[in-house]
Order: structure tokens, then C-alpha cells, then sequence
């Protein structure tokens, strides 16, 4: 049964990163499988309005205010009329929001709820529980979460943070990793042969004991990911190991202490610093390694660590958050997150490597069969027949599991604020308090802008596939269509 | 109660009226203005245009009269800075249009004119001429405005960064625009089925 999805989320393209990947390649994927989907985030510099993409998936980038890294401004309320608009023209029925920071998934929940619509949420960053602003955020998630219908992670440790700081019940929680696109990271030597052997082609060729070798580190040069444990650490490998050297690729904050650690310590011959390397440019950097070095303190699935696997380069990564799950143990080497560990695991990788005991050339094809994005839209949309209650809460939640799950979400104004009642006792008020007057919000909206009063997108025209062709023309004569049935003399001609 | 806010909220009514006297020449008009089919509506119409043009005539008329004097010094000894303002509001009152109307007129070979009336009866409507061999394409797409989003008729023309949005004012809703959007291609470009391609490419408008 194809749905109307949207999905929603501070994080979208032009802006890269790991969040905007996932939305895309997720959204591509289940329009491929059928069902329809937009994108509605807020607008970025240079771009605002109505955008399509590849595939026909349409972007929203609706003119907001945006205040820290890309994220709108928390105003409860503001987005409604606006997010209705959209969902009524494209009758949504699904609205799936992405990143707990992002302000306008927040809202867009709560909006839905309200609507009357299904609502999913997918978390892709851990997050403390110690300091004022964790305090904050986890307060807000809470809000939003307990009334959402189901919620994605996308690793377990996210699973286990993400229950604990929003208090939700783990039955709600399903975890689907991320993916990459193996064929954007092959590695060098990569030929067609071997994509379809995973055995061994062939003898391994070991390093030389003075062959340089190569340690790749892409990162945002943030806080939090580790970036002074690898200005700490590299220094220490350098002088350990005299034939290796680095390449450090991307910008941030603490771009300056990097170039202070080379210059401190002379070392401009062996640190090569890239800057900002566009996404589809990560391979090109990646491929030039031996080794790839992540340092992250806090890491929910960490992408890039897979990237780097399926260009064939050996893992050193510290073992935080979601890391440990990512990847089969033969291709990592696991570190604490502290400088000591760090520097004597990367060790241990580069005396593995001289010993040509690592097959790095089968990692390519080994990732390429755990990790799909097709996999990834297949059990989001078994999420989402769940949530609508396609799939009975039996099958969904499993056997006894499942008692006292109704198969549909009340929407009950009443039922709604029994939730969040719960969830403290001046917070409990204050969030009763918000659905209330997002509730009379959406009365007010209904009576001065009311549906007949919105125009109905019309959908872009589907892929039609052999199989379907036939009965799908037979629609399309139907309803009417000069545009589509010139769609389907281009394709018979192909 | 609802159903009377939502009334009193609501927008005018548009209507689209369309011209074609040869195959070659179109011309689309949307307007806000009610249409007078039954008797009282049409009298109420005329009752409106009386309103407005009797009080001048009935003053012309009676000059040189004694009352008409009289009614004049009554006038004449307000002092100025009430008296501007008044009769600039009257005279605004009598020559406001009720209505929005605005228009698209397709000329094959020739090419196309959007106009839009002025609120005020005396001036001109706002026009603009784009000749067949600056218009590269006509398209719907949707934009913000507001609090919503709404559909816009364009034009691209050659040479210049913005298109130019046709029925700028009312922006009416997505049927009218798909019925101007298809005739105006008709017309334009019939038996060009290049033209037409091109333009599905941009993939705006596809059903």
C-alpha cells in the first residue's frame, strides 16, 4: 500500500552531512518502491521555494529564521499554518521527522498529531544527560516523543540512549542502521571481478616494512569529534612510525589548532590538510589511505566509518556510542577514546597491515552485501505500515509483547494530553498546556483557511514498470493525462 | 457559525472568461467581479454606477440655483483642511473599482500581454508585451506567499533573471491556471511539438 510521506527535518541538501544523506537516499529509495514523498526543511541561503529533485521528490524550503548551525528558531506555533498548507495539498498521511535538534521536526510532530496524522521519528545523535543544555533537549524530545507514534534509530546504543532520555517505551523503538552507497565507495584497484567474489583473489600482497603508509581522517573539525585527541595523538604516531604520514580533510572550529599542532611540531612534509572536501570527493581522499583514523567522542551510527571500509582502507575507531555495532571485527581496531589508546591502536593497525594479515582489498565487497539502502526503505516502510496499522500489532510488536498496544495510536485530544501529562509535573502542565493551544490553533486554521480552500498538488508522474504496464496506462487514459501519455510513448520508444 | 466566518473570511469569487475569436488569438481574463445574472443582482449593479455619477449631475444641474448657492457657501466656509481630504475621499469613493481584474492575451506570431486593471477607474491597466521570440517557456510552478503556498502561472523570457508571473495580483487556484496554461500553449504553439517537449522537460507541470 504506497503512503504519502513527508519527511521533515532542519538537516536537508544543499547543506552536507550525514542526517541529509540518510533523508535522501531514504526518500529516493521508498519513491522507488511506490510511495510518495516530499522534503520539507527550512530555507538555506541562495535557496527558498518549491524544488524538484532526481526522481521527482519535492523539496519544501519554507523561509524561516535559523539561529545556530543551520537550525530554525524554537517558536512553538509559527510553522503551523504553513505545515498545513503542505500536508493538506499533498495530502500527507505519514509525516516522518528526522535529527532530535532540529526544531522543525519537533514542531511538525506535535502539527501532525494534531492534523490527525501518523508520525514517525528518527534519532540520529546520543546525546549526554549531565549538562544544562542535554537537560534542555531532553526535555524537548520528551515532549515531542510521547506522542509519536514509532521511533527510529539507527543504532541500538542510539535505541538505549534515546529510550532513556525521552522515556519511551523500547517497544516503540525500532533500529534501522544507516547505509552507504557502495558504488560511490569503491576502492583504487577496484575492477568488476571483484564485486561478485568475496573469497580470496589471490594472495595477499603485504606492505614493504618502508612503504609509506597512508592515515586518512575526514571529520568536521568539531568538539565532538575527538578532534583534540587527534591533534594530541598524531604528533605521538609520527615520531612511533617513521614511514607513515596523514591526510586530514574538512573545516570547523578547530581547523586553527590543527595548523598550530603541524607548525609547532614541523611537521608539514608528513600532515597533509585538505579543507573542505565536498561529499562526492570523500572517496578520492579516501582511496589515497591505508588506514582510516575516527577519533569521534560521540558517534550514533558514524557513517563514514562504513565509507571508509567499502574504499577498502583498515578502521582505527574509538569505541563510543554506535561504532562497535557498525562493523564485523576484522575490520577495525578499537581504541578507548583517550590519546594513550588511541596511539597504541593505531599502532597495532600499522604493524597488522606491514604483516599483511588484513585483507582490506574484500572489505569493498563484504560492505556492499550488510549495507543497502533498498534494505533500509524495506524496513522503514514495514515501520510504517505498523504505525498505520497495516500490520497488526502482533506481527508488528511481536507475540506477547504486543498486549496493551492498540494497533492504532489514539488521536483523542484526551488521549494525547493524558501523555503528556506525564511526563513531569510543571512540564507535564506546560505541554498539556502547548497541545491545547495548538489544538484550537488548528480550529482557528480550519475555520479561516479551510480545505476547499487549498489547491491539490498533482503528483509527479510514476516510473511505470513492465509488469504493471498495462494496468497502469489504463489509469493514467482514465483519469486524464495529455502529459502522461506522451511519458508513455517516450519510454515504448526506448 | 463556523459556516458564516468562513464566509465573511472567504476571498471573492474568480471567474475565468475566455475570448477566442480566431484560432490564432486568446485572451484570458480572471476577475473578481460578481457576475449579474439574476434581477436584483443586475439592478443592485446599476443601482451602484447611479450612486456614483448622480450626486455630480444632480450639482450641475442645480447651479445657478438659489439652494445650489447656498449649499456652496455652506461649503466654501469649511475651512480647507477638512474640505481637501473629504472630497479627495469622495472622489476616490466614486472612481474605485469593486473588483480585480486581470488578463493574458495570446497572439500567435505575434506574442503575449499580460495586464492588470487599476484599482481606480481613470487609469490605465498596468501592461506588459513580451514578443513569441523572447517567450522561451510558459510554466506553473508553486511558491510561499504568506502563510501558504500558491500556484503561479510564468513566463521566461530571454534575457532576463526573473520571470514574469501572470496574474500577479490574484493568483488564481490551480484549475483556472491549467486551463490558461494549456490554451495559451495551444495557441502559441500548436503544431510545435518541440515546443511543447522543452517544456515538459522542466517537468513543472506534469500530471
Amino acid at each position: 500500500m504506497p503512503y504519502n510521506i513527508a519527511m521533515v527535518s532542519d538537516n536537508f541538501y544543499p547543506q552536507p552531512g550525514g542526517v541529509e544523506s540518510h533523508i535522501y537516499q531514504l526518500s529516493s529509495k521508498l519513491i522507488n518502491r511506490g510511495h510518495k514523498v516530499i522534503v520539507i526543511t527550512h530555507a538555506f541561503k541562495g535557496r527558498k521555494g518549491v524544488r524538484y529533485l532526481t526522481n521527482g521528490l519535492k523539496v519544501y524550503y519554507v523561509p524561516f529564521w535559523t539561529v545556530y548551525r543551520e537550525t530554525t528558531f524554537p517558536t512553538v506555533f509559527s510553522f503551523f499554518p504553513i505545515f498545513r498548507n503542505i500536508v493538506i495539498r499533498e495530502q500527507i498521511e505519514i509525516v516522518h521527522g528526522h535529527a532530535s535538534l532540529s526544531n522543525l521536526c519537533n514542531e511538525a510532530i506535535l502539527h501532525a498529531r494534531t492534523m490527525g496524522l501518523f508520525t514517525v521519528f528518527t534519532d540520529h545523535s546520543l546525546f549526554g544527560f549531565a549538562d544544562a543544555g542535554s537537560i534542555l533537549t531532553n526535555k524537548l524530545l520528551k515532549f515531542t516523543l510521547s506522542d509519536v507514534d514509532h521511533v527510529i534509530c539507527v543504532s541500538h546504543t542510539c535505541k538505549e540512549n534515546c529510550v532513556l532520555r525521552a522515556s519511551l517505551d523500547p517497544l516503540m523503538v525500532s533500529v534501522i542502521p544507516n547505509a552507504v552507497v557502495a558504488e560511490n565507495f569503491r576502492p583504487l584497484s577496484h575492477d568488476s571481478v571483484h564485486t561478485r567474489r568475496n573469497n580470496a583473489p589471490g594472495p595477499p600482497q603485504p606492505l614493504g616494512p618502508n612503504e609509506t603508509i597512508t592515515i586518512v581522517a575526514i571529520m568536521r573539525l568539531f568538539y565532538n569529534k575527538g578532534v583534540d585527541l587527534l591533534i594530541a595523538a598524531i604528533p605521538r604516531v609520527l615520531a612511533a612510525h617513521p614511514n607513515v604520514r596523514f591526510i586530514i580533510a574538512g573545516t570547523g572550529p578547530k581547523a586553527i589548532d590543527m595548523e598550530q599542532m603541524i607548525e609547532r611540531n614541523v611537521l608539514q612534509d608528513r600532515i597533509l590538510l585538505l579543507g573542505a572536501v565536498r561529499h562526492e570527493e570523500v572517496r578520492d581522499v579516501m582511496v589515497q589511505g591505508h588506514i582510516f583514523l575516527n577519533p569521534s567522542l560521540t558517534e550514533a551510527f558514524g557513517t563514514v566509518i562504513v565509507e571508509a571500509a567499502s574504499c577498502g582502507l583498515y578502521v582505527v575507531c574509538t569505541r563510543v556510542g554506535g561504532v562497535p555495532e557498525v562493523l564485523p571485527n576484522h575490520m577495525t581496531e578499537f581504541a578507548a577514546p583517550e590519546e594513550d589508546d588511541i596511539v597504541a591502536a593505531t599502532g597495532r593497525a600499522i604493524a597488522k597491515l606491514r604483516e599483511g594479515k588484513i585483507r582490506t582489498d574484500l572489505f569493498h565487497g563484504q560492505v556492499k552485501q550488510m549495507y543497502s539502502w533498498t534494505d533500509v526503505a524495506e524496513r522503514t516502510e514495514r515501520v510504517y505500515d505498523g504505525v498505520v496499522g497495516a500490520v497488526g500489532s502482533e506481527d508488528f510488536y511481536g507475540g506477547d509483547a504486543a498486549r496493551g498496544h492498540p494497533d492504532v495510536r489514539s488521536f483523542a485530544l484526551i488521549d494525547r494530553l493524558k501523555r503528556y501529562y506525564g511526563c513531569g509535573i510543571w512540564a507535564g502542565k506546560l505541554f498539556c498546556l502547548c497541545a491545547v493551544v495548538d489544538y484550537l490553533l488548528f480550529i482557528i486554521l480550519e475555520i479561516f483557511a479551510p480545505r476547499s480552500r487549498i489547491d491539490i498538488c498533482r503528483n509527479w508522474p510514476k516510473k511505470i514498470l513492465e509488469g504493471e504496464k498495462v494496468n497502469t496506462t489504463r489509469i493514467a487514459e482514465a483519469s486524464d493525462g495529455m502529459p502522461r501519455r506522451r511519458d508513455r510513448r517516450r519510454r515504448g520508444s526506448e | 457559525m463556523v459556516a458564516a466566518l468562513q464566509r465573511l473570511s472567504a476571498p471573492p469569487v474568480q471567474t475565468l472568461h475566455t475570448l477566442q475569436p480566431t484560432p490564432a488569438t486568446v485572451s484570458y481574463t480572471v476577475s473578481t467581479r460578481p457576475e449579474a445574472t439574476t434581477l436584483t443582482a443586475k439592478l443592485r449593479f446599476y443601482a451602484g454606477i447611479a450612486l456614483r455619477i448622480l450626486p455630480a449631475v444632480a450639482l450641475a444641474w442645480t447651479l445657478g440655483d438659489a439652494r445650489a448657492e447656498e449649499i456652496l457657501v455652506l461649503v466654501s466656509r469649511l475651512p480647507w483642511r477638512y474640505l481637501a481630504p473629504a472630497s479627495l475621499c469622495a472622489v476616490y469613493l466614486a472612481l474605485r473599482r469593486g473588483y480585480a481584474e486581470e488578463s493574458l492575451l495570446v497572439l500567435r506570431g505575434l506574442g503575449l500581454q499580460t495586464s492588470t486593471a487599476s484599482s481606480i477607474y481613470l487609469r490605465t491597466p498596468t501592461t506588459r508585451f513580451i514578443p513569441t521570440t523572447s517567450v522561451q517557456d510558459i510554466f506553473i510552478h508553486e511558491a510561499f506567499k504568506g502563510f501558504e503556498i500558491r500556484f503561479y502561472l510564468a513566463v521566461v523570457v530571454k534575457g532576463e533573471e526573473d520571470v514574469v508571473v501572470v496574474f500577479p495580483r490574484l493568483l488564481p487556484r490551480r484549475g483556472i491556471l491549467e486551463e490558461v496554461w494549456r490554451g495559451s500553449r495551444r495557441c502559441l504553439w500548436e503544431d510545435a511539438g518541440g515546443a511543447k517537449k522543452k517544456g515538459e522537460e522542466k517537468g513543472r507541470e506534469s500530471a
